[in-house]
């Protein structure tokens, strides 16, 4: 439950602010930027990074430092600035496997962000060799958690290189695999990709695909992110749209209800790529309603979104925050 | 349940062994022997059993999934008897019980009473699950309704939600109970506490909805019988008549409900209530005769048609308002006891102040004890007031008082306080997920903002009693320290050894001095009027977490943990107003059959005029399996005089498709007249289409003293279609085609009972048998389907 993380957090960090060590306490702001990163956006996390590295030198603080790498990777993944996460990837690995140890967290991490690096740059046959090894790793370690979000990985994977039918059984070992381990939101996101998968299969399975969405979208809803609860809607307008019994004229609001929401999420998560995503959708559907005005305005967003990520310009700015 | 197990009428008893030996009895007895055993092929219902009961009874309704029968007495006593009239239980709730009704899956009872309260009690031991004040006057008839389970398509399967807080928490804490001596007032709380938490568990498995509907014309919905989910006022809502395509509104005035009924599908409700019809458009049209009884049918098909999401709001927030009781019980518990034990230490040191001022000083208590700590003299009034008015045993006392509040204290809050607050933040949560879903939910008015209101607030309770908890423990430990140093202090000015008190710490005596002699930081967070200090530095700090995604609400640590507690329950009362609002607004009123006139001094005793609502699934129905449609049947008895009518009783049926649908006029009904010998004292519908009677003799006729139980096969009798013609005549019954009734008729069956018969009638359709009681307090039992088979099956349908 998100909500109880960030309260329990709150509690610690309220409470026992005169009693805790700084490790402890930084600890504790530490998931409170996480919290913010995901729920808030990157905008809002960097600011009160800022204040947590006054507050603990990032030169001796080795989780802070960490964090701020996690969120540059993450935001350079989402603002399609590839080379920037290349190379924080590398620092990655180079702090994994330091001089005074092999750290495996660290290390399972490192080659998770190179995967997801290699899908955003789609180099898919590379990512999933690095997933592959990853997968192996991971099992060999007993890393319940990771196990299932590499499974995941690999079936997004799949998915994004088209082959949907070779994603399926990743995703469907995936979410058995959180539910034999009570990881209930990866679950949900395993049937969401599992739903995305159905849907790539054909408009024919738009009616399964939308039954796995509803089953994970209050689990979405409550407690995952603003971009699981962006995907989810979008799967979710998808699944209306390919469904060839679902007539767009009748019932606009359940298509545009989600998009809309999502095209917020995405807004403060700077995430180009399926801003773009929605409003090509968005631009599709007033198209077929015959409003050409917010049409032509989705479509201009569409544009804007697709040349940001084509052209990524400022990719200084991606290391300042 | 497995105390009872389903009890079935024993096969082809013949009544040969007279059950009772009561000698009142004894006669018609040998009466009754001698009529069963003569027409033992023709008698069409058998008679089980025939046993005196001690009451008068008022009110009597049979369990619909065991061979339970529930009474309710003239001094409103319940009693519970098996089938075969074992009793199990007798409780009486002190109030007077107007109406009765079992739950679907007959676990629990609901009584409602003249003062407006729903009583819910547990089938197996009488205890009193709980009492819901939903209503200001008398609740006249409940009904609760559970949804058909067969229609559930797969589609709403899929839609189904799993509540994952037992997956991930304990079962939920119950209320603190008062141990010691100071119990008694919460000696109730005590026992139900498992039978709470058993009642929570299983009736959340299934959707059902308890109407009630009371004398001032207000139906409140309930699911489960514990979240109030709507209420309307039959007297502010709008009628709206079509006839021949003029428009007509009317409205209904001084309404009082008769009787209710749910369909099972949750589509529809049907309803007789008296009132006077106002046309709103021409309001001199009103005449005399616009008093009458009416037939309302209000559109519920929110409840159908949202019933997942009812379902899953209903679930959390239900289980969110029983941990909220268990956290107000906690935090009053909490402040008793500790002001208990405060009490008794003031009282004692206050004999301090009123000593100094004696020996005419003018320090303060404060200062007395730093200059002993310091050892620079002990004042005289000080030794005395050590030495002999408190002495050695009082400070002991003290200790000990205190000690044991501070346990109990902690006991309270890591038993009950913090968990009760951990799973209300974890079920706050998952609503709020649902919140988000603006599609599905936005429409029975979950509103997201309300509830991420909420969810700030129950996170702010979390803080609050952490810090309650670090309060707690620091002052008790203070407590502690400075009653051993008094302690110590004492044996040497008595110059007694010390070995035996442990060391203490003067640094923290002097804290205790100066922060704690006075003033009780306990109580000030267990109250809610106080403003809580706080320290510029804590400010600051909280300030600063608001960046990271604190509280936007930088003040509430100055609020006290009771405070905060009230905060939130304002919150989660205006969050779960919402959907009340909404799916009240939501309801609406389908259609209005005026059914007779009633002259304004018989307006009084019209409540109480028989009459029966019932559904029935369309056996030719054409719908899929997942959308049955269903009959409604209304069978009641027509007042002597109304319509120019004497001794009739109407059947009518289709009324809610009549409504809905007008192009196809379907309303049809019959009139039925009794025999002028006799009067119809109760009548209920039976299970399908049938109709069962229950006829007395006058007192006037020789017929006197004998009765008759009638069962009509209404498919046999002829419905004639009427029209519903606004406003030129508002009742229209006497269009309807009149049968004479014969009592040997090949209509249904007949029997005749050799008592004087009164209400209730209590029919049960699971199990084929009736109940009626005579005037001379006797409970017969009838067994209806002589076929056991038919029964079978019957009662294989319902499970």
């Amino acid at each position: 439950s998100a909500p109880m993380v960030r309260m329990n957090t709150l509690v610690y960090a309220t409470c026992f602010a005169d009693a805790a060590s700084s490790s402890e306490l930084s600890l504790a702001y530490v998931k409170l930027i996480e919290q913010l990163a995901v729920f808030k956006g990157y905008s809002a996390a960097f600011c009160a990074l800022k204040l947590a590295e006054e507050k603990f030198p990032s030169s001796t603080n080795s989780q802070i430092h960490l964090l701020k790498m996690q969120l540059l990777h993450e935001r350079a993944l989402h603002r399609g600035h590839l080379r920037i996460a290349q190379q924080i990837c590398d620092e990655f690995g180079v702090l994994s496997s330091s001089v005074s140890g092999v750290d495996i967290e660290l290390k399972t991490e490192a080659s998770l962000r190179r995967a997801r690096t290699l899908l955003a740059a789609k180099q898919f046959s590379q990512a999933a060799a690095v997933a592959n090894s990853l997968f192996t790793t991971c099992y060999k370690y007993n890393m319940q958690v990771e196990n299932a979000s590499v499974l995941l990985l690999l079936a997004e994977i799949h998915r994004k290189s088209d082959n949907a039918v070779l994603g399926l059984p990743y995703a469907l070992a995936s979410q058995s695999f959180c539910k034999s381990f009570n990881l209930d939101l990866l679950e949900a996101s395993a049937t969401l990709t599992l739903a995305e998968l159905w849907l790539a299969l054909g408009s024919n399975h738009a009616k399964r695909a939308l039954s796995l969405v509803y089953q994970s979208l209050p689990m979405i809803l409550g407690h995952g992110g603003l971009e699981l609860r962006a995907r989810s809607q979008i799967v979710l307008a998808k699944c209306h749209l390919t469904d060839p019994e679902f007539s767009v004229s009748e019932d606009p609001c359940a298509v545009l209800d989600p998009l809309n929401q999502a095209a917020e999420d995405l807004q403060v998560l700077e995430y180009h790529e399926m801003a773009a995503e929605v409003y090509y959708l968005k631009a599709m559907t007033y198209n077929h309603l015959g409003k050409e005005y917010e049409r032509e305005e989705a479509a201009a967003r569409f544009k804007e979104h697709v040349t940001a990520l084509e052209n990524p310009r400022d990719e200084e700015d991606s290391l300042v925050y | 349940l497995s105390l009872f197990p389903p009890v079935r009428p024993p096969k082809k008893t013949s009544p040969k062994k007279p059950p009772t030996k009561q000698q009142a009895a004894m006669a018609e007895e040998q009466m009754e022997e001698a009529s069963s055993s003569a027409a033992a092929s023709g008698t069409p219902f058998q008679l089980q059993f025939d046993k005196p009961i001690p009451f008068q009874i008022k009110l009597a309704e049979w369990n619909p999934e065991k061979d339970l029968l529930a009474m309710v007495t003239d001094d409103s006593k319940v009693l519970l008897h098996r089938f075969n009239w074992q009793r199990l239980w007798t409780i009486s709730p002190g109030k007077c019980i107007t109406s009765i009704c079992w739950s679907p899956d007959g676990k629990i009872v609901a009584l409602g009473t003249e003062d407006g309260f729903v009583l819910l009690h547990d089938v197996e031991n009488g205890k009193m699950l709980r009492s819901i004040k939903s209503h200001d006057v008398a609740i006249i008839c409940l009904n609760w309704a559970e949804d058909e389970p067969l229609s559930r398509t797969d589609k709403e399967d899929l839609l189904s939600y799993e509540d994952r807080t037992t997956r991930f928490f304990p079962p939920a804490p119950v209320m603190p109970r008062i141990g010691g001596l100071n119990s008694g007032d919460t000696g109730l709380a005590d026992e139900n506490e498992e039978a709470i938490q058993a009642f929570s568990s299983a009736s959340c498995q299934r959707f059902n909805i308890l109407c009630t509907g009371d004398k001032d014309g207000c139906i409140c919905f309930s699911i489960f019988g514990i979240f109030p989910i709507g209420k309307i006022n039959i007297n502010k809502v709008p009628i709206h008549v079509q006839s021949s395509g003029k428009r007509t509104s009317y409205r209904l005035q001084d309404v009082s409900i008769s009787k209710v009924s749910l369909s099972r599908n949750l589509h529809q409700l049907v309803l007789l209530c008296s009132g006077k019809l106002i046309n709103t458009d021409n309001l001199s049209l009103s005449n005399d005769l616009s008093v009458g009884v009416h037939c309302l049918h209000l559109d519920t098909s929110i409840f159908s048609n949202r019933k997942n999401e009812l379902h899953q709001v209903s679930q959390q927030a239900s289980s969110i308002q029983d941990l909220v009781e268990v956290v107000r019980a906690s935090i009053s518990m909490m402040s008793k006891q500790w002001s208990n034990a405060m009490n008794l230490f003031h009282e004692k040191f206050s004999a301090l102040p009123s000593l100094l001022t004696a020996h005419g000083m003018e320090s303060s208590s404060e200062d007395e004890f730093m200059s002993l700590l310091f050892g620079t003299h002990t004042s005289p009034a000080l030794h005395q007031f050590l030495v002999s008015s408190l002495g050695e045993a009082g400070l002991k006392r003290i200790a000990k008082t205190i000690e044991s509040a501070g346990r109990e204290l902690r006991i309270v809050v890591s038993e009950h306080l913090q968990p009760a607050v951990e799973i209300i933040s974890f079920r706050l949560a998952e609503l709020r997920g649902l919140a988000r879903w603006r599609s599905r939910f936005q429409n029975i008015g979950l509103d997201e903002k309300l509830m991420d209101g909420v969810t700030e607030r129950v996170g702010m309770l979390v803080v609050q009693v952490e810090r309650f908890s670090r309060v707690a423990a620091t002052v008790l430990y203070l407590f502690q320290n400075f009653l051993s140093w008094v302690l110590k202090c004492v044996k040497i000015l008595l110059s007694e050894p010390t070995d035996q008190v442990p060391s203490t710490n003067s640094e923290l005596v002097v804290i205790f001095l100066k922060f704690l002699l006075d003033k009780d930081p306990i109580k000030q967070l267990l109250e809610t009027d106080q403003i809580f200090e706080w320290d510029i530095d804590t400010a600051k700090h909280v300030e600063h977490l608001v960046v990271f995604g604190g509280f936007t609400d930088t003040k509430f640590l100055e609020r006290s943990l009771a405070k905060q507690f009230s905060e939130l329950e304002e919150s989660l009362k205006e969050a779960f107003l919402m959907p009340f609002t909404t799916v009240s607004s939501q309801i609406h009123c389908q259609g209005l059959l005026p059914l007779y006139p009633v002259t304004s001094s018989d307006a009084l005793s019209s409540t109480s005029t028989p009459a029966s609502i019932a559904f029935y699934k369309d056996k030719d129905s054409q719908h899929n399996a997942s959308s049955y449609s269903s009959t409604d049947y209304i069978c009641f008895k027509i007042p002597d005089g109304s319509l120019n009518l004497r001794n009739f009783v109407a059947v009518i049926k289709d009324f809610c498709n009549s409504c809905s649908t007008s192009n196809t006029p379907s309303l049809s009904g019959f009139l039925l007249h009794i025999p002028v010998e006799y009067e119809c004292v109760d009548l209920s519908l039976y299970k399908d289409n049938q109709v069962v009677l229950l006829l007395s003799g006058k007192s006037s006729s020789e017929n006197a003293g004998r009765s008759w139980m009638v069962m009509l096969q209404t498919e046999n009798l002829s419905f004639s279609q009427f029209s519903r013609t606004f406003p030129a005549n508002y009742y229209n019954l006497q269009e309807l085609e009149a049968l004479e009734l014969q009592l040997d008729t090949d209509y249904g069956k007949v029997r005749s009972v050799p008592h004087p018969l009164s209400t209730p009638l209590a029919v049960s359709a699971s199990r084929g048998v009736a109940c009626i009681f005579s005037s001379r307090r006797h409970a017969l039992v009838y067994i209806l389907d002589e076929d056991e088979d038919e029964d079978e099956d019957e009662g294989s349908e319902m499970e």
